[in-house]
């Protein structure tokens, strides 16, 4: 069984292919998992989109930050034309544009700084050269302030007071502060691509802890006695659940979110773990039931007539837009819009690389249709040749029907995420 | 052909190379049926666009999302179209999910040729999985795979599993005129009888299955299923392969080698098991009703992943809008046209001003004229459409002109390149192509395509035509007017003429299809063997082909005869037209196919020399319409005589025969021959005097 189960491509087949064969091929790979839909759920897109990246930089030899730039660009847009509707795609690429912008920044601001010092030794002659490049990008942003690279303006009174450190201020890492070259004293010898690979190191990391940094604020949200309605499989919110189990004793009702999602969500209700995540961690996880919490899984039917009894809906997405809207599993805008006609609060967790900084002109370019055998049976020969079925696989929620959303960096007001959109993603970046 | 000795080889390296094998898939590319004609004279079957994405392209994909790591693809007529297709594709390059993918060309006539030929070949290793090139499936194999391992490992003599899709008793992916049961024993999943029945919505008595008593007797429990689509996955082991070869006269996977292997259970031992699936979808494009349906089920995504929004060819940029629309960008849509429901528009394509169109696929770079009406229509690539023309449930292929004013009934197909002049109708079901058969260009029939229009109207096999398809077609819905494509029973090899699809001659058929039968069979033995003969192939192959071909239409002798008759004498004449003199042409050619005349005659030993009157009345036959025919008969009788093929009381038979001298005609061209059937006489010096007396009275 375990050979058969390895046949089918996936995640963890392209991060194995990404080590053995030559780049362009495994951009192609991604672009064809993608495309077949053979690695969906945000967190494997962007999990091998930001290895995809690392492997991408790392065999470009180069110290060019702009030809790098260039580079993750095309392999970015190809990827992103690969699966528009997949937006942590894009978000990633965007992040790792970021970084090698700011790279390439810092590296300029301490060479400035070094010949201002009166060391007009340059070890690194090319890219004195290179730099030139640059100023023409750094012409829009400088009206802005560099919120990123430079410390001293300050950027926004919220980050000032509750954020600091605007960038990967991990609670669980707090001491890792972002990228060393920072400092301005740190000298050019460093490559620009050395410090990119890093960055990029720090996001495969920060793709593998969000679930527990989100669930740290698990007990804040969550209080004893409540009940809590949530919807999907979402692994996010099992261990925000799962943490505020440890301490509390609350009561979870589940919708089943029939037809795309409701095996996943059966299985972990009933704690017969599902595999087929990545990595297989979540296997390892033991079900709410096992903590004492009683969880009651309803038809997505009954979600407005038990709305009433709810005093909170915790809901998973796929992406969450620069507007504060979200795209998640169809039925979420169902339960977002009862929640609103009783007043129940609505709280999204969501991995701050889900969020996108397209804003959502057309958001029915964004929804995915999926396969309307899960509605109706094919072997309906006579109601297929008659009847247009159609199987939306994602809502749309727009941001007024959300309170609260709550990423590894926080919680936010849906109004707010325009600034930790800008706080993540360089404005040159948003449509490249 | 046929080595048998790998029968017991195959499985033993099998066994101990179990641990890590790479998994292969053989795609076979051509179906060896002409239910495309005429597009299928252009291109190859698999290159069709299926909304707007060649075939191919669904098949590979498939397999790529099964895992499969080595592909062999066979090709067959155009295979070097094809070939320069795959080569360019993105499955060749090197980040294709193939670790390899290999392209074979064949001679092969059929499906049992391509098998035969790759157990010649010694290429599969393992367990491997064949399709054809039309399948679109979003299965993940997995499930079948591990099921067929697991039983392979109890039980070597489980050697294949074929993947079956679970549909209600009337989809409209099913074909609606062949109808395939299995008998299925459940609690084994094993397939006990397969049978493919036609089914004529006119007389239902014809459809009657008949399976063994012993079956019935020895299984307590039996699952009858006629609401299966066999979408031809199946997952083998190389002994299927073995098996192929040793039987010679197998054809089609299905009719042929399925239900001779489930026949000959005792004597092969080999048991054939079935995967019925029940989610995820899977079809084949096997006619131009299955087209219609598996493009329908494609826009409204019951084939989810691969939907024209997934670009699966890498240039390709659909966008899927409210409704099932899909537009790929840079198409011009005038303001008031009207774009419906389920439609797919390609890249550069311009529609004009209040055209509407609706439930159709057009490709890229079409003009489509003012008020122009669409609807089930399936337009290709570079296609005009003049302003006012309105086209239903047709088929109009790459590089079309049509003409203002035009109508295109339900069901009419277009070929490559035609021009249709204005005002022009198009009746339902009339297909239009402009290449022949060889791939020259035919004459415009002016009648067909108007003043100034390019094409002619194309009969299907260009000889008889089965009017039997057009009355089970009648109960048609969109494209179903498509005599002898959608449904034919009969259909031709695009290869060579060679009979691939005729049903398996049983006792219960009705006459008339079984009439068809031998008019296919003599027409494809005749053309097959006139073939062979001119190549100068040796004896013992024709004479295969010739046993192949009459197994595979269940030819009786006669028939056998008949065509042996008639594609030697052809020969003959043209020796003859050549500068042979007719004595040497004929004692050449039967003395080297001596052994051909010879299987076709039984009756040695017998009082009666009924199968050798046949073949001289046969002959008799033939030559009447034949140049120098008197001689060529004297001749013939001679060699067959000097060849002790014929014995003298045959001749004397033949001659006393009344068949033999029932017409004037028939009387002339024997008329030579009398000096001989005279001198045969004496010679065996009995007292025949009277008779030939009487003979030369009729005469």
């Amino acid at each position: 069984m375990p050979s058969s189960l390895a046949l089918t491509p996936g995640l963890g087949s392209f991060l194995k292919c990404l080590k053995t064969n030559p780049i362009d091929t495994s951009i192609e790979t991604l672009i064809s998992l993608l495309k077949r839909r053979q690695i969906r759920h945000s967190r494997s897109c962007a999990t091998a989109t930001a290895y995809l990246l690392r492997s991408v930089i790392s065999a470009c030899r180069t110290t060019d930050s702009a030809k790098l730039i260039e580079r993750v660009q095309s392999v970015g847009r190809r990827l992103m034309a690969a699966q528009p509707r997949e937006m942590v795609v894009g978000n990633i690429v965007r992040r790792v544009l970021g970084l090698i912008r700011d790279e390439a920044e810092d590296d300029r601001d301490a060479e400035f700084a070094l010949s201002e010092i009166g060391s007009e030794s340059q070890p690194q002659t090319p890219r004195a050269y290179d730099d030139p490049a640059l100023p023409l990008d750094r012409d829009s942003p400088s009206i802005r302030p560099d919120d990123r690279s430079s410390r001293p303006p300050l950027t926004s009174m919220f980050s000032l007071l509750s954020h600091p450190e605007p960038e990967n201020s991990l609670p669980s890492t707090p001491g890792s502060s972002s990228p060393n070259g920072r400092l301005p004293g740190h000298g050019p010898s460093k490559d620009v691509r050395a410090e990119v690979l890093e960055g990029i190191g720090e996001i495969i990391d920060e793709l593998g802890q969000v679930d527990d940094q989100i669930a740290a604020y698990a007990l804040d949200h969550i209080h004893s006695n409540e009940i809590i309605l949530t919807h999907t499989s979402s692994t996010t919110v099992q261990k925000f659940l799962l943490k505020a189990a440890t301490k509390r004793k609350f009561t979870v009702i589940h919708a089943e979110s029939y037809p795309n999602n409701h095996e996943a969500t059966h299985a972990t209700v009933s704690g017969s773990a599902s595999d087929d995540d990545n990595l297989g961690l979540e296997a390892f996880q033991k079900p709410l039931i096992e903590h004492g919490i009683t969880v009651i899984l309803i038809p997505d039917s009954a979600v407005f007539a038990i709305m009433s009894r709810v005093n909170k809906v915790i809901l998973g997405t796929h992406s969450v837009l620069a507007n504060g809207g979200l795209v998640a599993a169809a039925g979420t805008r169902v339960i977002a819009r009862a929640a609103k006609v009783h007043q129940t609060p609505v709280v999204v967790v969501s991995g701050v690389y889900k969020l996108s900084p397209v804003y959502p002109f057309d958001f029915d370019s964004l929804i995915e249709y999926g396969d309307p055998s899960k509605v109706l049976p094919y072997e309906e020969g006579d109601l297929v040749d008659l009847v247009d079925v159609q199987n939306p696989i994602y809502d749309y929620v727009p941001a007024e029907l959300v309170d609260l959303y709550i990423t590894n960096i926080g919680g936010h007001a849906p109004s707010y995420l325009y600034r930790i959109v800008s706080d993540h993603y360089r404005k040159e970046d948003i449509s490249f | 052909m046929a080595p048998k000795q790998k029968a017991g080889q195959k499985p033993k390296p099998n066994s101990a190379e179990e641990v890590e094998e790479t998994f292969q898939a053989v795609v076979l590319a051509d179906t060896f049926e002409t239910r495309f004609e005429p597009f299928t004279r252009d291109k190859p079957r698999c290159l069709l666009p299926l909304a707007n994405t060649p075939l191919i392209e669904y098949t590979l994909e498939f397999l790529a999302n099964a895992g499969v790591e080595e592909v062999f693809l066979y090709g067959g007529a155009h295979s070097d179209q094809l070939e320069k297709y795959i080569n360019a594709s993105k499955w060749r390059a090197l980040s294709s999910p193939f670790k390899q993918l290999t392209f074979l060309k064949s001679t092969s006539t059929s499906v049992g040729d391509v098998m035969r030929d790759l157990d010649g070949k010694h290429l599969i290793t393992g367990d491997f999985i064949v399709v054809s090139g039309d399948v679109i499936s979003n299965l993940p194999i997995e499930g079948a795979l591990a099921q067929h391992r697991a039983r392979r490992a109890l039980d070597k003599n489980a050697i294949m599993t074929m993947v079956l899709r679970e549909a209600g008793l009337q989809h409209r992916t099913k074909s609606t005129s062949v109808s395939p049961i299995f008998v299925i024993d459940p609690t084994k999943d094993r397939c006990l009888h397969y049978e493919e029945i036609d089914r004529h919505p006119d007389d239902e008595q014809s459809s009657r299955l008949n399976i063994d008593a012993e079956i019935i007797l020895k299984h307590p429990e039996l699952d009858i299923r006629q609401d299966l689509i066999d979408c031809s996955i199946d997952i083998c082991t190389p002994d299927v392969l073995s098996l192929w070869s040793d039987s010679f006269d197998y054809q089609s996977p299905r009719k042929h080698y399925l239900f001779g292997v489930l026949k000959d259970y005792e004597l092969n031992g080999k048991t054939l098991h079935t995967y019925i699936i029940k989610d995820h979808y899977a079809a084949r494009v096997r006619n131009l009703k299955a087209y219609d349906a598996v493009s329908k089920d494609i826009l409204s995504r019951w084939t989810y992943p691969l939907c024209p929004d997934t670009n699966l060819l890498p240039g390709h940029t659909y966008t899927l809008r409210k409704g099932s629309m899909y537009q790929e960008t840079g198409v011009t849509l005038a303001r008031s046209c009207v774009i419906g429901r389920r439609t797919v528009i390609g890249k550069g394509t311009s529609i004009g001003d209040r055209a509407e169109v609706h439930n159709s696929v057009l490709g890229r770079n079409c003009k489509i004229g003012r008020n122009v009406k669409l609807d089930g229509a399936y337009i290709w690539d570079d296609v005009v459409i003049g302003d006012n023309s309105d086209v239903r449930g047709a088929i109009i292929a790459d590089g079309v002109v049509l003409g203002k004013h035009c109508t295109i009934a339900s069901g009419a197909l277009i070929s490559y390149g035609v021009k249709i002049a204005d005002n022009i109708w198009v009746e339902s079901g009339k297909r239009i192509t402009k290449t022949r058969n060889d791939g020259s260009v035919g004459k415009n029939d002016p009648a067909v395509v108007g003043e100034g229009g390019e094409g002619y109207e194309f009969i299907h096999g260009e000889e008889e035509e089965d009017d039997e398809d057009d009355v089970s077609v009648a109960s048609s819905g969109l494209v179903y007017r498509m005599p002898g494509l959608s449904l034919s029973s009969a259909s031709i090899s695009t290869l060579s003429s060679e009979v691939s699809n005729t049903s398996w001659a049983r006792s219960e058929r009705s006459s008339f299809s079984a009439d068809e039968d031998s008019d296919n069979f003599h027409h494809d033995a005749s053309v097959s063997l006139f073939d062979s003969l001119r190549e100068g192939v040796a004896a013992d192959v024709v004479q295969l082909e010739l046993v192949t071909l009459r197994m595979s239409a269940n030819a009786s002798d006669n028939q056998v005869r008949r065509a042996i008759v008639t594609s030697f004498m052809k020969h003959i004449q043209q020796l003859m037209e050549g500068g042979k003199g007719a004595g040497p042409a004929v004692l050449s050619v039967f003395t080297a196919y001596k052994e051909v005349v010879e299987r076709t005659l039984f009756d040695r030993n017998k009082e009666q020399k009924k199968d050798q009157v046949d073949l001289l009345l046969a002959l008799q036959n033939d030559l009447i319409h034949r140049n120098k025919g008197e001689t060529v008969l004297l001749f013939t009788a001679k060699s067959l005589y000097e060849l002790e093929l014929i014995e003298e009381e045959a001749y004397d038979q033949w001659w006393n025969d009344e068949r033999s001298s029932s017409t004037e005609e028939m009387r002339a061209v024997r008329s030579q021959t009398q000096q001989f059937v005279d001198w045969l006489a004496e010679a065996e010096e009995e007292s025949s005097e009277e008779e030939s007396e009487e003979e030369s009275d009729d005469e």
